[in-house]
């Protein structure tokens, strides 16, 4: 039987011009998703570069200034601002600490539009507080971005809906059912065949399709093999998923219009409200820390310190006794006051900085616990992580930052307590930045969806052994 | 080759078929005759596996229909009222995909063989079923339980709505099946016709089987009076 209807569902799909027009609809959403994801990635790797320019041209500024004082010469320039002084290089010359673009980043947008890609954290910034959202439009937000994780998440189930929701009730509605039924055959291994072979040549389609718009975007889809079979895999499995629930819909529900009703709420409930659901119970039973209260906290931290300057500073000196004795002049300033009392305000803010990342980790897990039951969280999670764009690697770029903003602090403590200018030959030793991916891909979730669809199958011919009795052409 | 032994159909409190007894030999055509609801097509649908029986027994070349469903449609072929085939796939290919599908493989000459066995013109073996007349559709049904090699034929109302020649060139194909020895069970209205092909006629009503002759021992007037009988016609007088 498989042979003939691989040999006729072929035949009966290109002469009623399904397969032609899936070709067309899928080269059009992958091609202007896969386009709309590079032209933000490009955007996003001009910022940075741009970033890393301005700071390039400020530090060959910096040298040039550093030079003429060396020299003994005059230069134009706000005192408070020659990078003599390690304060002024610390909180005027940052360098830029950007969350370069994976190569995939193109096919999730993910948190991409929520948070910043690049900051410049400086000797004196609160970098334990560092604000890293984006401004981002409203409308963006509530529709998502038209990236390739949108169309493969919300819209190809709609396709696959519209593809199978009517394989055997279109039998039974044109009559040839009971024809079909009259054959030496199960209906069931019958449908499953015909869906089978839909899957397969939708699978087909999507594979071929993915490539052509890979190679047309400039991206050789084999340079990141492992990735790009990740996500074919992520896809036909998240395909089988829906051609799974269309088999069960087909033997269980009946005709053609309550099965399109029926697998249009499934998609609602799955791609739509067990995601929103979840979501909004994990922001209800794990609310984030106010943020205008941590502000609030350190302000009035900084107030109360303000007024105990001298007293946190022979604190620190006294923990710190190798900056008392490297310098004999012993001058304090401002700044020694103002850094000595940043560590205090640091530590006396850790238990509102730890419970928001507390809390964060709590969301994670809620959402990691209860994302099977919608395997459109599954996939969504997986295109994001092979992005790079996940939650998890925005909080693995946020704590790479506060870690090298607290090494750009520590370089220039030294040349702050022991009152020693900043000179050229002090340039090459500037600490610089590199992002290093905070997540792996992980493949773990295909074969997991893979069970779903199979379990989704069996359970599909225990219904229908349950209304064999009925008839299977009586349904509807 | 049909043997339906005290078949009952319930459905609810309603009684689609009552204790039918009924034999269909090798080279027989049995035509089964009653009104809408009689119970005709319970039967055919019962022969079929289509639905369960409440009790009773039907079996198809010696085989139970209940305990082996797949195995007695490997010996039958079945033409609906409004035989619907795929109308973008030709005659040649409608053929071939649903012999391919009982487990049967033909050349294509071997499937064109058929269709013209069947009464099918040879200019429209690769004409799409979406331009057939009932008619021509009702052959390609014959051309299929031909390559099938069908032991029995369950026909419902198959001359329905086919006009007077196409409905004659369908009782003499299924005298060709019969000479073949293909045992025919067919559900019809048509008394004329049933009186024409049948070898055996029963009249049915209310899920019951009234009465059976042998086409040979009725007259199609005495038919005709044996079925309004039956049927309790009371003349309308003009």
């Amino acid at each position: 039987m498989l042979s003939y209807n691989f040999k006729y569902e072929l035949k009966l799909l290109l002469r009623s011009r399904w397969i032609q027009l899936l070709s067309i609809i899928l080269l059009l959403l992958f091609g202007f998703a896969a386009l709309n994801g590079t032209k933000k990635v490009e955007k996003r790797n001009m910022d940075i570069v741009a970033a890393k320019d301005e700071v390039k041209e400020d530090d060959g500024m910096m040298l040039k200034l550093l030079d003429s004082v060396e020299r003994g010469l005059e230069v134009s320039a706000s005192p408070w601002t020659i990078p003599t002084s390690p304060m002024a290089v610390g909180n005027y010359h940052p360098r830029v600490a950007a969350m370069e673009p994976q190569p995939m980043a193109f096919i999730a947008t993910g948190q991409a539009d929520l948070f910043t890609h690049y900051v410049k954290p400086k000797v004196s910034g609160d970098d334990f507080a560092l604000n890293f959202t984006e401004m981002t439009s409203p409308v963006q937000l509530l529709f998502g971005s038209f990236d390739l994780a949108f169309v493969i998440i919300y819209l190809l189930p709609l396709l696959i809906i519209a593809f199978s929701y009517n394989v055997l009730s279109s039998e039974k509605e044109s009559g040839s059912l009971r024809l079909l039924a009259a054959q030496p055959i199960g209906i069931q291994n019958w449908v499953l065949q015909k869906l089978g072979l839909r899957f397969f040549w939708l699978s087909v389609l999507v594979a071929v399709v993915l490539i052509v718009v890979f190679l047309a975007l400039g991206i050789n889809p084999f340079a990141q093999s492992v990735t790009f079979f990740g996500l074919l895999g992520l896809t036909l499995a998240y395909m089988l998923f829906w051609f799974a629930l269309a088999f069960l819909v087909n033997l269980w529900v009946g005709s053609s219009a309550k099965n399109a009703v029926a697998l249009l709420g499934l998609w609602v409930v799955f791609v739509l409200l067990v995601p929103s659901v979840l979501n909004q119970l994990g922001n209800t039973l794990y609310p984030m820390p106010s943020r205008t209260l941590m502000i609030n906290e350190m302000r009035g931290l900084k107030a109360e310190v303000t007024k105990k300057a001298d007293e946190i500073l022979d604190n620190y000196l006294r923990d710190h006794p190798e900056y008392a004795i490297n310098d004999t002049t012993q001058t304090r300033g401002f700044y020694h006051r103002y850094m000595a009392s940043q560590k205090l305000i640091k530590e006396e803010l850790a238990p509102v900085v730890n419970a928001y990342e507390e809390q964060l980790q709590k969301q994670q897990n809620w959402i990691g616990r209860f994302k099977w039951i919608s395997p459109a969280i599954i996939v969504q999670e997986s295109l994001n992580h092979m992005a790079g764009t996940s939650t998890k690697d925005y909080e693995s770029y946020r704590k790479q930052v506060a870690a090298f903003a607290h090494t750009w602090r520590e370089h220039f403590m030294p040349f702050l307590y022991n009152n020693r200018e900043f000179s050229q030959k002090d340039y090459p030793d500037l600490p610089s930045f590199n992002y290093e991916k905070g997540t792996q891909l992980q493949l773990g979730t295909i074969p997991l969806l893979f069970l779903i669809a199979v379990g989704l199958f069996g359970l599909g011919f225990l219904i229908s052994k349950s209304v064999k009795g009925q008839g299977i052409l009586n349904q509807g | 080759m049909i043997i339906i032994d005290h078949l009952t159909k319930r459905y609810g409190a309603q009684t689609a078929l009552d204790q039918l007894n009924l034999k269909v030999d090798k080279g027989e055509i049995y035509c089964l005759l009653g009104a809408n609801g009689a119970g005709k097509t319970t039967t055919i649908n019962l022969l079929l596996g289509f639905i369960e029986p409440t009790s009773g027994s039907a079996f198809i070349n010696q085989l139970n229909v209940r305990e082996n469903p797949k195995n007695t449609k490997r010996y039958l072929a079945y033409i609906p009222e409004n035989l619907m085939l795929y109308p973008s796939l030709t005659a040649v290919e409608n053929l071939d995909y649903f012999s391919g599908i009982a487990g049967k493989t033909f050349s294509i000459s071997d499937l064109k063989g058929f269709l013209e066995e069947a009464g099918l013109q040879s200019q429209a073996f690769n004409k799409r079923i979406s331009t057939f007349s009932k008619g021509m559709r009702q052959k390609v049904g014959i051309a299929i339980a031909l390559a099938k090699d069908a032991k029995v034929l369950l026909l419902d109302e198959p001359t329905s709505g086919l006009d007077p020649k196409a409905s004659n060139e369908f009782g003499l194909l299924l005298q060709k099946l019969r000479a073949k020895g293909v045992a025919t069970l067919m559900a019809t209205h048509d008394l004329f016709r049933a009186k024409e092909v049948a070898t055996h006629i029963g009249i049915m009503k209310d899920g019951q089987l009234k009465q059976q002759f042998k086409a040979d021992d009725i007259s199609l007037p005495e038919l005709e009076t044996a079925y309004l009988k039956t049927m309790d016609y009371k003349e309308l007088k003009v």
